[in-house]
């Protein structure tokens, strides 16, 4: 994919002289020396090596760095899908390393909105259905209302009654972003969202998801390859081998550059 | 939070999709399932006909037998004044067709004008007889206009002597018209093992055929239709008391026939054991499908924990599922078991001698219900409970991967306890609680043992290192491979295979058993009610017939054992195996020697000019199951009387020899004074057997002959009635097998396509992918078939020696065949199950996968 020549690299900060923003009681999420090593059949795989990281809210963060530098284990753990093995991790004032698997599960319901690369629908439901899951979990009486209102806001109302199979890729993901925010989550969570769809697609993908941020002023974090779409964020941090190696802002500067290739991929 | 309404419409949401790879899941459970329902409907129906019906198959609200002897004049004024009474005569007699002068044994029955109290005996008009006009039992019995009595016959019989309704047929010294067949005899299902057909006289014709004299074995059967709202119970109590010493034997409805209860108690519960092992069999192929379902559900269910599901929403949601798709497959499996007595009626009707009462009953379906369910959960819950520990970080990365390793305790403990509540059903639930508790740990037992062996093989194939034969490398890679079949077609092949074998050895033992050793020991007839003054006349005829040998002839009498050392035999405390000695007449004999190849393994035999009180020799398993020692007293009802012995010996019987063997024989006095018969057996082959019937059944009409090749064909066949259904049962269990072998197979395709794709692409041809597979199932089918043979053996094994208290014959060729048959069932449907993929273009394969 390439929605863009990417900008010229700014020089960033030289190694380890990164200086996290302080860890703050009013941060949305909150990293501190996080050290994880996950263990596959293959052998120890995407280790995070002492990570520190603390985002306000309402800020954007696009998170960038080559395969196999932990930006998926960072998410991960920031969603508390997986547990540091040590270090503190801080979300919307919850120690997660504190809460069990049920309790983990109730935080993600309150706090969390996820978006995949590979959109990650379930199969057997219809979008509104899809968008309504995370609402009917929550025990909302009115889940159905709010789902078919949230496909709405991303355009897809008359596709509501579709499987995921009947849609194209770009709807998937619109349907997935829907499901994403309907419950008004704190933090937003994007894995590559556009990783799987073209770049006019991914182009609109991006748009909305901003679009939703700015409304209800939810915090993101954008795990993306794409330089231009981390630096359409306000602050842009690049991760190598399990830590973090720059953490710069990013939109303030790059705005311009970001925006243009998603308005004009395609022509 | 409320978990179970999501979980409910979660599962709906999914439900949707259909019933693709479930179908193996609800055939597995219909199966075993219909197999439970369909025996335990069909037991309830025998049972309610026997009870329904009872009076009738008695052929009274009591009856009385009363042996070798009429009830005097006391007893019969005695019941008359305070029941109607029907008495009928049977003994067996010698038919005699006079027109081609063929004969035959016959069960003769000699019926007065009240027969029958209960039901109707349906007359059949015979072939030419005019049909609109059915005689009624009375007209067929009586005189006709020639002066000869009439009688009606088992279509058999007239079948055997070539005899046509208004023929005539001898029987002792009176000729009779042969009125009519019988159709439909209403207390047939009392009678016990008969070794001819059945032949209806009247009780006056009977007198005058020269077959009633003193000693002949006659039994007189007194029915008694009490007055309406009697107590039959207290009746019983009341004749007891007022005839303590007659000596008859005393049935009531409720338990008329006792024998025949036992035997639908015994087959039925062996049949449900059978079924259960089909269920058992069944739920490996519901664990196989529960684990395929929720692997290909590993995305689903991680996007919902990502969603914010608890793990108790997971696991409800897919526990809903299953459960439908569970109560689906049982729904199925009860139907097909609550309509299976049906068709089977028309079957066995034939067959059994009682009526089936066709019908709905709610409690066997119920149970096979439980059984069902909790095989399903016992299976399903394991890989429920491990669905719930899907990571959904997994998400993250290219593949969510299904879990492995242990399932948190909670359900463990509930799979532990749904196994324990099948085996407290099966033992509970049952008379023969020793045996199902046998089958329960045996069961448990063999899939511990077959579960061990699949992480044996997998361990093996490890640790094998790199054969040389590419075919065999290869094997070994896939038996050992993460998600093999290798459990799940070793526990179905091996749980099947052990069933087939017990019951394959198990028959041919039995099979030994009775035709095996037989020929040459065993007398070509038994000669029965020969006169004493008959005796020198009768071993004259015999010794004159070329080709007949080895005459023994023993005096016989009937009695009945009512009390060991002074205590009534209702009150002894006997051997569940050696019960038998006390229910009915047991023939007797005296003798001055003991008989030739007679061990006696206690006491001494008497002098043989011994002429005191009498002294008894004993046959030594019966007398220990009565607790009985040498010295000890034993008191036998003899023609009425209770005759006092003391034992001398304890001896050694030979049962399967089938020569002329006794319980008890006393030493000669006492006696051989009262009035006896004697019985005969006789050796002869071909033509001097067919000369000995001749002459014998010539010279003595009173004589009769029990052929003992028919009687062992009667008890053969009905030996292979039970053998029949115990075989089907065991199909039921095998089709199970298959069904789970399959679907193993299956599961397992999607992977060994792209196997075999990608082998193909490095330069495999296609037989070399097919060796391998070959080997892969070969090695499968061996180990499994080892394992299951030897547990299959050990059960026969006990069975036989244990329970049948029989001897083991050791059958290696069964044994093989059925192993090996075993193998290659398994190699051909794994060829089957893949042949497929060797004619894939590779290309393809990759593009799609």
């Amino acid at each position: 994919m390439n929605l863009t020549n990417p900008p010229t690299a700014r020089p960033s900060l030289p190694d380890g002289a990164s200086a996290p923003a302080p860890a703050t009681a009013t941060a949305m999420v909150d990293l501190h020396d996080v050290h994880l090593t996950l263990v596959g059949t293959a052998g120890p795989v995407n280790i995070l090596r002492g990570l520190s990281l603390a985002i306000a809210p309402g800020q954007s963060v696009g998170v960038v760095g080559p395969s196999g530098s932990g930006k998926s284990t960072l998410l991960a753990v920031m969603a508390g899908l997986e547990r540091a093995q040590s270090g503190t991790v801080t979300v919307a004032g919850n120690n997660l390393s504190a809460l069990g698997e049920d309790a983990l599960a109730l935080f993600r319901r309150r706090h969390l909105g996820i978006v995949f690369q590979s959109f990650h629908l379930i199969p057997t439901m219809t979008a509104v259905e899809n968008v309504a899951v995370p609402l009917e979990l929550a025990g909302r009486r009115d889940a159905f209302d709010l789902a078919e209102s949230a496909l709405d806001s991303v355009g897809l109302a008359h596709r509501r009654t579709h499987y995921p199979t009947q849609l194209s890729g770009g709807e998937q993901q619109r349907v997935a972003l829907a499901r994403a925010a309907a419950g008004e989550p704190d933090l937003l969570l994007a894995d590559e969202p556009t990783g799987n769809l073209d770049a006019g697609t991914g182009g609109a993908i991006v748009d909305l998801m901003f679009a939703l941020q700015a409304r209800h002023g939810t915090t993101l974090v954008l795990i993306t390859h794409d330089e231009a779409l981390a630096r359409a964020c306000d602050r842009l941090v690049r991760i190598s081998d399990g830590r973090i190696v720059a953490d710069e802002p990013a939109r303030a500067a790059a705005a311009a550059a970001a925006r243009r290739p998603t308005g004009t991929a395609g022509d | 939070m409320q978990s179970l309404p999501i979980a409910l419409r979660f599962a709906r949401r999914e439900l949707r999709g259909g019933l693709k790879g479930f179908r193996i899941f609800l055939a597995c459970l219909a199966l075993g399932v219909a197999a439970i329902a369909a025996v335990g409907s069909l037991a309830a129906a025998i049972v309610t006909g026997l009870e329904r019906d009872g009076r009738s198959i008695l052929g009274g609200d009591v009856e009385l037998r009363l042996v070798l002897r009429p009830a005097s004049p006391a007893e019969l004024d005695w019941l008359t004044a305070r029941a109607e009474v029907s008495q009928v005569v049977q003994t067996r007699a010698m038919a005699h067709a006079v027109a081609n002068d063929r004969r035959t044994l016959v069960e003769l029955k000699a019926v007065d004008a009240a027969y029958p109290l209960y039901g109707r005996a349906v007359l059949a008009a015979g072939p030419g007889a005019p049909s609109e006009a059915p005689l009624s039992l009375d007209d067929a019995l009586a005189s006709g206009a020639d002066g000869l009595p009439g009688a009606v016959a088992d279509p058999i019989l007239l079948q055997r002597l070539a005899l046509q309704p208004g023929d005539r047929l001898r029987v002792g010294t009176q000729d009779f018209v042969l009125r009519a067949a019988l159709q439909r005899e209403p207390d047939r299902g009392s009678a016990g093992l008969t070794l001819g057909p059945k032949l209806l006289v009247s009780r006056a014709a009977l007198e005058e055929t020269g077959l009633v004299t003193e000693g002949s074995l006659l039994f007189y059967f007194y029915r008694l239709k009490l007055p309406p709202g009697s107590d039959t119970a207290a009746f019983v109590t009341e004749m007891k008391a007022a005839f303590p010493e007659a000596g008859w034997r005393v049935l009531d409805w409720r338990n008329g026939n006792p024998g025949l209860r036992q035997f639908v108690d015994r087959i039925g519960l062996f049949l449900v054991l059978v079924g259960l092992t089909a269920l058992l069999v069944g739920g490996v192929g519901v664990a196989n499908a529960v684990k395929s379902y929720l692997d290909g559900k590993t995305v689903t269910i991680a996007i919902l924990k990502c969603l914010g599901a608890p793990g108790q929403v997971i696991f409800q949601t897919y526990l809903v599922q299953i459960l439908v798709l569970a109560l689906g497959g049982i729904a199925i499996g009860l139907a097909l078991g609550a309509v299976a007595p049906v068709a089977l009626a028309a079957l066995l009707e034939d067959v059994l001698p009682v009526p089936i009462a066709v019908g709905f009953y709610p409690g066997p379906l119920l149970l096979a219900l439980l059984y069902g369910l909790l095989t399903a959960l016992a299976f399903a819950l394991w890989p429920l409970a491990r669905a719930r520990e899907v990571s959904p970080a997994g998400l993250f990365r290219a593949a969510a991967a299904p879990p492995g390793g242990w399932p948190r305790r909670g359900y463990i403990l509930a799979t532990g306890a749904m196994f324990l509540a099948l085996a407290a059903i099966a033992v509970l639930t049952t008379a023969a609680q020793d045996f199902a508790l046998g089958f329960v740990l045996g069961a448990a037992a063999s899939l511990v043992l077959l579960r061990l062996l699949a992480v044996g093989i997998t361990r093996a194939a490890r640790r094998a290192g790199r054969p040389r034969i590419a075919a065999v490398r290869l094997a070994l890679a896939s038996i050992c491979r993460p998600g093999a079949a290798t459990p799940g077609i070793v526990l179905s092949l091996g749980l099947g295979l052990s069933l087939l074998v017990t019951v394959a050895l198990i028959q041919g033992n039995m099979n030994a058993e009775i035709g095996g050793r037989m020929p040459e020991e065993v007398p070509a007839f038994f000669f029965i009610d020969i006169q004493s003054d008959q005796v020198a006349a009768f071993d004259e005829v015999v010794t004159a017939v070329p080709g007949a040998s080895g005459l023994d002839r023993v005096p016989m009498l009937r009695g009945r054992i009512s009390a060991a050392n002074g205590v009534p035999a209702d009150e002894l405390t006997v051997a569940e195996d050696q019960r038998w000695v006390l229910r009915g007449d047991r023939g007797i004999t005296y003798a001055a020697a003991p008989p030739e190849n007679t061990e006696i393994v206690e006491g001494d035999w008497w002098p043989a000019d011994y002429d005191g009180p009498p002294l008894i020799s004993m046959e030594v398993d019966a007398a220990r199951g009565l607790g009985l020692a040498v010295g000890d007293s034993l008191t036998v009802n003899v023609l009425g009387r209770d005759v006092t012995g003391t034992i001398a010996n304890l001896r050694e019987v030979d049962w399967s020899s089938l020569g002329i063997n006794f319980v008890m024989i006393y030493s000669p006095g006492l006696l051989s004074a009262a009035p006896h018969t004697h019985l005969a057996t006789v050796h002869a082959e071909g033509a001097a057997e067919e000369a000995l019937f001749r002459d014998v059944t010539d010279a003595f009409p009173n004589v009769s002959v029990v052929r003992v090749k028919e009687a062992l064909q009667e008890v053969n066949r009905l030996l292979a009635q039970v053998a029949m259904a115990v075989r089907s049962a065991a199909g039921i269990t095998l089709l199970a097998g298959i069904l789970v072998l399959a679907g193993a197979i299956v599961a397992g395709r999607r992977t060994r396509l792209r196997e075999a794709a990608i082998l193909k692409v490095l330069g495999a041809t296609r037989a070399d992918v097919l060796r391998a597979m070959i080997v892969e199932y070969a090695i499968l089918g061996l180990a499994t078939a080892v394992v299951g043979g030897l547990v299959g053996w050990i059960a026969a094994w006990v069975v036989i020696t244990q329970v049948m208290g029989a001897e083991w014959v050791m059958l290696p060729g069964t044994l093989l065949l059925t192993a090996l048959g075993a193998m290659a069932l398994t190699v051909l449907l794994g060829l089957a199950g893949t042949w497929q993929i060797l004619s894939q273009r590779p290309a393809r394969v990759l593009r799609e996968i």
